[in-house]
């Protein structure tokens, strides 16, 4: 293969890797840069979109513990795969919110660690939840004809046709926030309201509703980036807890609070994943953690961060 | 603090006033969590182990010594110091696999396994704390996380042949102590019945002497800087203190209790997990702390004895015991800051003030 | 108490039921009280909590068989179905999370607390082998379930350690005739396979074999355990113009790696193989496995008599059809407990020695021999080949078809000082 072909191959298979990273970032990074909330519960709403998207989309046996006693059998719509992806985003920006409302705002001036621990423990107790209704099984999202199998790009290689897809969804809900944020008042009130919300709020604005807002559409992307890896991987209860780890290195590598930051982070760690995947499978997971640990070390704001929060 | 006194109210009168007064005076000695410590290891696997509620083992009472050595060092740095590190089964691992590699190689004394197994936490924990320590709160949090997963990583993969990568470390060989008493050997008569065998002396005394060891620590000059550390950095350096220099005495500190408790692991189980490299190790040790208590020595005890109960008892009855574990970790972060532990407390000075306030 | 003759089927053997202390206390003999109990290590939670709950569906039948009759112990002339050597069996579980060290702790909390006689279960190389290490040091005998690393019975094995279930080693000898005559000669082949000791064994006996048949390998990667995007590995695998991937993942990896495989058009370039067969891997993958070819340990639709004895009495108690784990779990139980027959006591020397070189053949396999070299049983095993979506039944467990039934000593099978067995040093009895 040509070196323009290898290349080229590589670009995209980072895009498709980053993808994912960069939609469960960017709703974390915005959250801990304007609220200064650490909020390990946003893998929750990762988690529970991927599963309300099966309930949407399929049946869902409730074959868990839990569930079994309950005695539900199967709890789905059936509606198929479009509708979970248009509906899912929805009902996690309303998770997000309530989220916000019950979980953050009582935690807003107890200390970091604090946050972190009650944050984590709604993760386990979400993803438990889950297993007790559903079972620990793995579930495969089934897609319609269109997003399955495989398109040919000539001399570059043959790519998944749902990887391509994920990469165009992951642009324009990506370019959308990046509007919003810029363009609207909302926006100029979380930028703000991110680099000085003291002031912001000495000013009269009201800082709670567009955080509100913003807290929602972090989790709303969230729950996209959900339903949208729910057919490239098998579905457990656990994957929640697995997107946590590389959401968390995408956000101290771009910077928090950064939107432009969170991209570059989330293309940065897909790069050096694919990379050493490519030539030394076994560092590849060490890798993505030593370039996290370096950029701390450097530069705590990360990259392109606008805050630092500290302790 | 737990620790400290209460000073006994003017109704010293009442029998009960009395003997709260000697009490309290007591707890005052040098020798009390010594002989506290000593009494408990005695008396809490008879009943343990024999009451029909709590289904207990030996093995599982000195795992949970080994894992409340762990939580009371990993205490040191949180909850005295305000340091939340996520990445210290860097140092358990380490410590473990240090323990185990040592067995195979030249010696499977117990002790000097413990003392290899430390020995690593510690010069880890100094590399690691001198990378680390630059940043805290959350930073330092995501910086002890990458570092601990990529130790992890590099001992699953590239070190797999060395380590026994996802198998674990199997063919570890424990000499009898001191070259001649078997850990499994038997105590007779009454010695039997309460210090059981050799293996358990040895867990039980590395027990009392990290209880005593935490206590002294935090009764020192070193303890009140650092819990000055967590409440006000700013301060401290005002006064003149190296805070970088304490900060890595504490993490340091933290990670001898871990490399010591990783030890006595792996004598005990005989085994060493890639595991015990995982993030989700750290989490547990947090869980245990926070669940327990974090303002005292002896929280984190009751932490690991509540974490590891519903981990190997609990879950032989219910499925779903990771849920109630993590309903009652929110719930104590939650609503009851100070943990169990604090609840004792709690109940224990509501007790005092019955007896001291009773009848005139 | 003593054996009573019945259908044919086990060798004849000794039925002595005296209780019995006639042996010293070793491990956790002798049993105190009136009933003997067995431990079942199984995944209750993880990614393999449904094979769990079929081997311990599977577990459970056991021992009401074993206490009450039915099933194969109406088969077998060792067993009475009036409890083993004259106590009634009760079981415990545990779970093993598919964590080694999960696993572990929780047999040992069986062997401890629970006084267990011997313990079973599990769904990966990893808990079979901590499993049985701790059994060589508790002295209680561990009946591995599902475990198809070569180590188990190779490099890592035990001497208090059993196992039935083939191995990779097998799984190659059965495979590279088949799949070489259906797929042509001389093709190269790339692989790529999980970065621990049971994807390694795999890895190189496939290369063994599909070698010796006139293969060549082009490369061979490994995936470091925790990869669930296989984006890139695949790509490498079809960049590198092999005829045949072979896909050495089990369980969630297999289901992801394999449906990853098929959506990225790999097997459109190239034959994908995957040589373990497992119910998680296939219900994840869906139609992805069609015409995949790979091994299994047993079917529940093999036309012999003990194959639907079991299948019947499960489906009859549970309304499901039993998997090969299942299969697995209720045969060493079984296994074990006609060697207790036959040796006269729970001793576990004894029974050991009894198991050693033991031959069968109502297993629902044929012919089959625990050898005493090595612990590791010489039978059948089955060449699949995946079905198509249309095809599938989930309800009732049928993902793939059975194209041939690989048998020993023709086909698969190998010397106690070839394959694994030569690396393999049992330990001590505990008697000695």
């Amino acid at each position: 293969m040509s070196l323009l072909a290898t290349t080229i191959g590589f670009l995209i298979q980072t895009l498709a890797v980053a993808s994912i990273y960069i939609l469960v970032a960017i709703g974390l990074s915005i959250t801990l840069g304007t609220l200064k909330f650490v909020n390990f519960a946003h893998a929750a709403v990762y988690l529970a979109g991927i599963y309300i998207g099966l309930a949407v989309a399929l049946e869902l046996p409730f074959s868990g513990d839990i569930g079994r006693s309950i005695g539900l059998g199967e709890v789905g719509l059936g509606l198929g795969f479009l509708a979970a992806l248009a509906v899912i985003p929805i009902i996690s920006f309303g998770l997000g919110l309530l989220m916000e409302r019950f979980i953050a705002r009582p935690f807003y001036d107890r200390p970091d660690t604090d946050q972190i621990l009650v944050t984590f423990g709604v993760l386990l107790i979400v993803q438990e939840v889950i297993r007790g209704l559903v079972g620990g099984r793995s579930m495969t999202f089934t897609r319609p004809e269109w997003a399955q199998g495989a398109v040919g790009l000539g001399p570059l290689g043959t790519f998944a046709r749902w990887r391509l897809a994920i990469i165009a969804i992951t642009a324009v809900l990506v370019f959308v926030v990046y509007l919003y944020i810029e363009y609207t008042d909302v926006g100029l009130a979380v930028r703000a309201g991110t680099e000085d919300a003291e002031m912001v709020n000495l000013l009269g604005v009201r800082v709670t509703r567009p955080f509100l807002l913003i807290f929602g559409v972090g989790s709303g992307l969230a729950g996209a980036a959900g339903v949208v890896s729910g057919p490239v991987f098998s579905v457990v209860p656990e994957v929640g807890i697995g997107v946590l780890v590389p959401a968390f290195l995408v956000v101290v590598v771009g910077g928090v609070g950064s939107l432009v930051g969170s991209v570059v982070g989330g293309l940065l760690i897909g790069a050096v994943e694919v990379g050493l995947q490519m030539g030394a499978p076994t560092w590849a997971s060490v890798g993505i953690y030593a370039l996290a640990a370096v950029v701390i070390m450097l530069r705590p704001a990360g990259l392109f961060g606008v805050v630092e929060v500290d302790k | 603090m737990s620790d400290a006194a209460e000073a006994p109210t003017g109704q010293g009168h009442s029998e009960a006033g009395d003997l709260v007064a000697r009490w309290d005076a007591f707890r005052q000695r040098e020798a009390f969590p010594a002989i506290a410590a000593i009494a408990f290891v005695i008396l809490f696997p008879l009943v343990f182990t024999n009451l029909p509620a709590y289904n207990g083992y030996m093995s599982l009472v000195e795992l949970i010594y080994i894992w409340a050595i762990f939580a009371i060092g990993f205490n040191l740095l949180l909850g005295y110091t305000g340091l939340l590190s996520f990445g210290h089964a860097a140092f358990w691992g380490a410590g473990a696999y240090a323990a185990g590699l040592f067995s195979v190689a030249i010696s499977g004394d117990p002790l000097i396994m413990v003392v290899v197994a430390a020995v690593t936490a510690i010069v880890l924990a100094v590399f690691l704390g001198v990378l680390s320590l630059r940043r805290g709160g959350i930073y330092f949090a995501i910086l002890t996380l990458a570092f601990g997963q990529m130790m992890y990583y590099i001992a699953l993969g590239p070190l797999g042949a060395i380590t026994g990568g996802e198998d674990g470390f199997t063919g570890v060989s424990v000499d009898p102590l001191f070259g001649v008493l078997e850990m499994g050997a038997e105590f007779a008569g009454v010695l039997g019945v309460l210090l059981h065998d050799v293996g358990y002396v040895m867990f039980a005394s590395f027990f009392v002497l990290a209880i005593v060891g935490a206590v002294r620590i935090v009764r020192s000059p070193y303890g009140t800087i650092f819990r000055a550390i967590a409440e006000n950095e700013q301060r401290v350096e005002f006064l003149g203190l190296h805070v970088w220099r304490y900060k890595l005495a504490a993490f340091v500190l933290s990670a001898a209790f871990a490399g010591v408790a990783a030890g006595l692991h792996t004598v005990h189980a005989r085994y060493v997990a890639i595991a015990s490299l995982y993030w989700i190790t750290s989490g547990d040790i947090v869980i245990m702390a926070v669940l327990g208590g974090t303002s005292s020595v002896f929280g984190p005890i009751l932490g690991a004895l509540a974490f590891l109960y519903v981990e190997n008892i609990v879950s032989g009855e219910i499925a779903f015991w990771l849920l109630i574990l993590g309903v009652l970790f929110v719930t104590v972060v939650w609503l009851f800051p100070s943990g169990l532990w604090g609840l004792v407390s709690a109940m224990r000075t509501a007790v005092r003030r019955r007896l001291l306030e009773g009848r005139p | 108490m003593a054996g009573i003759a019945g259908l044919s089927g086990c060798l004849e053997g000794g039925g002595g039921g005296e209780s019995d202390s006639e042996y010293p206390s070793l491990g956790n003999y002798p049993i105190e009280g009136e009933t003997a109990t067995f431990g079942f290590n199984v995944p209750q939670t993880g990614p393999y909590q449904e094979e769990g709950a079929d081997e311990l569906r599977a577990y459970e039948l056991a021992v009401d068989h074993l206490n009450n009759g039915g099933g194969w112990a109406d088969l077998c002339s060792d067993l009475t179905g009036d409890g083993v050597n004259g106590y009634q069996i009760e079981y415990v579980t545990g779970d093993t999370a598919t964590d080694a060290d999960t696993a572990r702790e929780s047999a040992s909390r069986m062997v401890e607390r629970d006084g267990v006689i011997m313990f079973a279960g599990g769904s990966s190389s990893a808990t079979a082998i901590a499993q049985q290490e701790l059994a060589q040091q508790e002295k209680v005998v561990y009946m591995c379930c599902l475990t198809h690393s070569n180590d188990t019975t190779g490099g890592d094995c035990v001497r208090y350690g059993i196992r039935e279930m083939f191995n990779a080693y097998m799984t190659g000898q059965a495979l590279a005739p088949i799949v070489t005559a259906e797929y042509g000669d001389g093709l190269d082949f790339y692989q790529l396979y999980a970065d621990y000791t049971w994807g390694q064994t795999v890895e190189t006996s496939i290369r063994e074999f599909f070698g010796a048949a006139g293969w060549s390998e082009v490369d061979s990667v490994p995936t470091p355990l925790g990869t669930d995007d296989y984006s890139t590995f695949l790509s490498g695998a079809v960049d590198s113009g092999a005829d045949v991937l072979f896909l050495n993942h089990y369980g969630l990896d297999g289901s992801n790696s394999v449906s990853q495989a098929v959506d990225q058009g790999v097997n459109e370039e190239m034959e994908i193989v995957v040589p373990l067969y497992n119910v998680p891997m296939a219900a994840g993958a869906g139609g992805s496995i069609e015409g995949v070819f790979g091994t299994d340990g047993w079917d529940a639709n093999l036309d012999n008599e003990p194959t639907r004895l079991f299948a019947d009495a499960f489906v009859e108690r549970y309304g499901s059809v039993p998997s090969s784990p299942a299969r697995l779990a209720y045969s060493g139980t079984m296994l074990y407990a006609a060697a207790v027959e036959r040796a006269g006591t729970f001793y576990p020397p004894e029974v050991i020695r009894e198991l050693e070189g033991y031959e069968w053949d109502n297993g629902g396999l044929g012919q089959e021999i625990l050898r005493a070299c090595d612990h590791q049983t010489m039978r059948d095993i089955l060449v699949v080949r995946g079905l198509s979506e249309a095809e599938q039944d989930p309800t009732a467990g049928r993902y793939w078809e059975v194209v041939e039934q690989a048998s020993y000593p023709e086909q698969v099978g190998y010397g106690c000082d070839g394959g694994p067995a030569a690396a393999c040093e049992l330990g001590a009895y505990g008697d000695e």
